[in-house]
C-alpha cells in the first residue's frame, strides 16, 4: 500500500468515530448508510478526504500551512485554520489557484483537476476545521 | 596575434567546450505520469519537463540534492531545471499525486 493512502485512512477513521459519537440521526443508520450522502456531515467526510489527498503536501495535516514543501515558499502555504476567507473566496481560490487571485502563484488551480462536488467539499471541510468561520 | 587576444580566444573556446558538455533532457509528463520513472544524468545537465497533457502539471522536489517547484504550467509547456549536485532527485507533482519519478545526478 503506498504510503500516502494511510493520512487518509486515518482522516477517515477519526471522522467516522466523530460522526458516530453525534446524537441523533439513528433513522439513517438503521437504513445502513453510514452517512446521508446531502448532509454536512458527508461534505466534511469527503472533503477530508479530498484534503488528504491533495493538499497536506504544501498545508499539512492540520491545515496550518506547515506541509513538508513548506520550507520551498517565503511566504508559506496559508495557515487555513486561522483564514478570514469567506466560502466564496475559498472556493475561488481553489478552482482558480493562488496566481489568478493575486496570491502565490504556486497555489496550483484545481479546476480541471477536482470535480465541482469535490471542490465544493473541500470548502465545507475547510470551514468545519476553521474556529473563526466567516460565512 | 598578441597574447592577451590568444588568451581571450583560448578562454572563449575553454567556455564552449564547456558549455556543450552540459545536456538537456527531455521528460514528458503524459496520461497523469512521467514517461520516465528513473533517469540518469550528470551534475550540470539540465532537465525539461514538458506537459503532454491537456491539464496543468506542478513539478516539484523536496530532495536535498535539490528542492525546486516549477509552479503550474499548461498543456504543451516546459520548464527546465538545473541539476548542480550529485545525488537523488525525488520528483513530484503537486496536482497528481500518485506521479513520482527519480533523478539519479552522477558526478
Amino acid at each position: 500500500m503506498k504510503w500516502k493512502i494511510w493520512p487518509a485512512i486515518l482522516l477517515c477513521m477519526s471522522m467516522q468515530l466523530q460522526v458516530a459519537a453525534q446524537p441523533g440521526d439513528t433513522a439513517n443508520r438503521s437504513m445502513g448508510a453510514l452517512l446521508p450522502r446531502d448532509g454536512l456531515a458527508a461534505a466534511v467526510f469527503r472533503g477530508g478526504l479530498v484534503f488528504a489527498n491533495y493538499c497536506v503536501t504544501c498545508h499539512g495535516m492540520n491545515a496550518d500551512g506547515t506541509g513538508r514543501a513548506a520550507r520551498l515558499y517565503n511566504p508559506p502555504p496559508a495557515n487555513l485554520r486561522a483564514s478570514d476567507k469567506n466560502d466564496a473566496y475559498i472556493l475561488m481560490m481553489i478552482r482558480m489557484g493562488g496566481q489568478a487571485m493575486g496570491r502565490s502563484e504556486f497555489m496550483p488551480p484545481w479546476g480541471a483537476e477536482l470535480t465541482e462536488e469535490q471542490m465544493n467539499d473541500l470548502t465545507v471541510y475547510l470551514r468545519s476545521i476553521n474556529p473563526s468561520p466567516r460565512k | 596575434m598578441r597574447p592577451s587576444t590568444m588568451f581571450t580566444a583560448g578562454l572563449l573556446l575553454a567556455l564552449q567546450a564547456g558549455h556543450g558538455m552540459a545536456t538537456e533532457h527531455v521528460v514528458n509528463q503524459k496520461g497523469k505520469s512521467f514517461i520516465q520513472k528513473q533517469l540518469t544524468v550528470k551534475v550540470g545537465d539540465s532537465v525539461k519537463f514538458v506537459n503532454d497533457d491537456p491539464f496543468a502539471h506542478n513539478v516539484f522536489s523536496l530532495s536535498d540534492t535539490k528542492s525546486f517547484d516549477l509552479g503550474s504550467y499548461g498543456q504543451g509547456l516546459g520548464k527546465s531545471i538545473l541539476l548542480d549536485k550529485a545525488g537523488t532527485v525525488e520528483v513530484e507533482c503537486a496536482v497528481h499525486p500518485d506521479m513520482r519519478m527519480v533523478i539519479e545526478v552522477q558526478k
